[in-house]
């Protein structure tokens, strides 16, 4: 019983999100092993770990993909774990990919993946597109607005609307993604190794975005490797190991800590702790 | 713009009007020819807002082309009900069964989901064969009275066909209405990653359902008024090898592009008026055609149609990108 009482102060608290003991195998393969933490409103959360360790596991079941063995996901205290995948999203909970996943079937464009982005504001229906007709057109304009606004925001505003998303290059392809799951006005984003195969540069500008996203009151749990972007742009860390929850904190703490440096950092990485190394 | 986009349109409704004054009155086969032309055209698009859009193949669309036939026959036929009531029974059927199995059907995915709807073409079959006091069963069901709306009786074929392709006119329109909105854009995000489009809020198990019953329906339709075109129906119409030449028939005009449905399967329906000339060559000549067509047309006949178009008009849509973006 106590249990329950300490989990809804934990919930109804300032964290938005909460992981709480959190199992998932994979027919006998642990992946991940009562896995707590907590996403305060308005953070970036940092969660990193060596390849392996769970991370796009635990992204996977907290937007629904996977179902977790035992434990919980709550969400502004609404339990999600039971909740199918586009249930979550009409919560407010929003990701993207490790490997970038934009919609390519039937020629759909870079529009046509953020009209679909657009799903959850518009409801879509056979009965409104056959006898709703005005309603339809005036929700595209609406929509095509908001689109290029996103596209904008994350510095795609050169980027043709008509273009096939396979013909942008591959930074832009992610940066799209993120306008994508930016389409429904989510308060949460789920961002899977975002700068991964990004050059300095874009890396550079991702972080501008990132705390862009921030600074609009989205809350963002992030799985990264780059280090240098996770000082820069993280409010806390997590860090993940073989499944484990094996440290918690501020970047300071992080960097310091024995076991993370052990396990992930890497022995060096004490003495240059905030410069530009990349785990 | 809008007349130059409106004009391909244009051409075909007034081809589609005259057909039966000017070159039907010289020989009236030809509009029975385009009558089942038309009834194909509704069962290929019915299916490409399936396959096309959302992806989901399904190798039995015969069954509820077979289901919308038998209701409207027999209703008509032995219990005297009036065909535009009973043309709403098929569809209401069809999108009934479809309702009902569907959610089982659509969890499978690629060529499970195809087995499963070979497997339904089948059973539906067998169970119209089977109930033999109901159906006719394998000699088929006779004396299907011909369309009557209002009163008129469209016994004429030159009435039946203007009366058919109003409704394949119709049919064209809500497809099209359907794939350029935001439902249409699920089917596609379906279609290409059913994982991400749940993480973007579609309910990919619902979105399925509704255009697979609508779907259906559409093949009801079509079958309910092939029965009432030719009087007699048996299950032969509606097995395996009708479900294959439909689903023949997006690919070669164009797959997940309504237009290149319909051109399929007016192609596919017209090729026979051609290579029966060859007589004893005549499957030959059909099967050499569709193998060249689908060898060095992956875009389908439309994709061929496209590029000469834009050859006579110049790419000039590739020149001025930032027009299209507000075309939807």
């Amino acid at each position: 019983m106590h249990d329950e009482a300490s989990r809804n102060s934990q919930v109804d608290g300032k964290h938005l999100l909460w992981v709480d003991n959190i199992t998932k195998s994979f027919s006998g393969l642990t992946a991940l092993l009562d896995v707590s933490f907590g996403i305060e409103r308005g953070h970036i959360k940092a969660l990193i770990g060596p390849n392996g360790a769970g991370k796009t596991t635990l992204l996977n079941v907290i937007s629904g993909i996977l179902s977790p063995d035992s434990g919980h996901v709550y969400y502004r205290g609404k339990d999600l774990t039971r909740l199918r995948p586009h249930e979550i999203a009409a919560q407010g909970l929003s990701r993207t990919f490790q490997l970038v996943r934009l919609f390519r079937a039937n020629n759909a464009k870079v529009l046509d993946n953020l009209m679909i982005g657009a799903h959850l504001k518009l409801k879509p229906s056979f009965v409104k597109s056959l006898f709703l007709r005005g309603t339809i057109r005036h929700q595209d304009r609406v929509v095509l607005e908001t689109a290029y606004e996103k596209l904008r925001f994350v510095g795609l505003e050169r980027t043709v609307g008509d273009t096939s998303p396979s013909s942008l290059p591959f930074g832009n392809q992610r940066l799209l993604e993120i306008a994508r799951a930016l389409m429904s006005e989510p308060e949460m984003l789920l961002l899977d190794e975002p700068a991964s195969g990004l050059n300095d540069a874009e890396v550079e500008d991702f972080k501008k975005l990132l705390l862009a996203v921030k600074e609009k009151g989205m809350t963002i749990l992030l799985v990264e490797h780059n280090m240098k972007l996770v000082m820069d742009v993280a409010d806390e860390i997590v860090v993940l190991d073989f499944g484990r929850k094996l440290a918690e904190g501020n970047c300071d703490e992080i960097s310091c800590n024995r076991k993370v440096i052990e396990a992930y950092l890497g022995s060096d990485y004490a003495n240059i702790a905030g410069g530009n190394h990349s785990g | 713009m809008k007349v130059k986009r409106n004009l391909g349109w244009l051409v075909l409704l007034l081809f589609i009007a005259l057909f039966p004054v000017t070159l039907g009155r010289i020989s009236p086969y030809y509009n029975t020819v385009l009558i089942l032309v038309g009834i194909y055209v509704i069962l290929a698009v019915s299916l490409d807002l399936l396959i096309g859009f959302a992806g989901q193949i399904s190798v039995g669309h015969a069954a509820f082309f077979a289901l919308g036939a038998y209701t409207s026959g027999i209703l008509t036929a032995k219990h005297s009900l009036s065909p535009s009531i009973a043309l709403l029974c098929g569809l209401f059927v069809s999108g009934l069964v479809a309702w009902g199995i569907g959610r089982a059907v659509l969890r499978l995915k690629g060529y499970y989901l195809a087995m499963a709807t070979l497997g339904l073409n089948a059973v539906i079959v067998k169970l119209i064969t089977g109930f033999a006091s109901i159906t006719g069963g394998a000699s088929g069901l006779l004396n299907i009275p011909p369309f009557k709306i209002f009163g008129l009786t469209l016994q004429d074929h030159t009435y039946y066909y203007y009366f058919v392709w109003g409704i394949v006119i119709l049919v064209m329109i809500c497809c099209l209405a359907l794939t350029q909105s935001p439902f249409g854009s699920a089917l596609i995000a379906i279609h290409s990653d059913e994982e991400a489009a749940g993480t973007l809020g579609i309910d990919c198990p619902k979105y399925k359902l509704h255009v697979f019953v609508i779907s259906s329906m559409l093949a009801g339709v079509a079958g309910s008024l092939f029965a009432h075109f030719m009087g007699f129906i048996a299950p032969d119409d509606f097995d395996i090898f009708t479900s294959i030449l439909i689903l023949v028939m997006p690919f070669l005009g164009g797959i997940g592009t309504i237009y290149g449905a319909a051109l399929g399967a007016a192609f596919l329906k017209l090729l026979p008026e051609v290579t029966y000339r060859f007589q004893n060559y005549e499957l030959f000549f059909h099967g050499l055609i569709l193998i060249l067509v689908l060898i060095f047309m992956p875009k389908g006949l439309l994709g061929i149609l496209t590029n000469v178009k834009n050859r006579l008009l110049g790419s000039k849509y590739l020149l001025n990108p930032s027009s299209l973006g507000t075309d939807r």
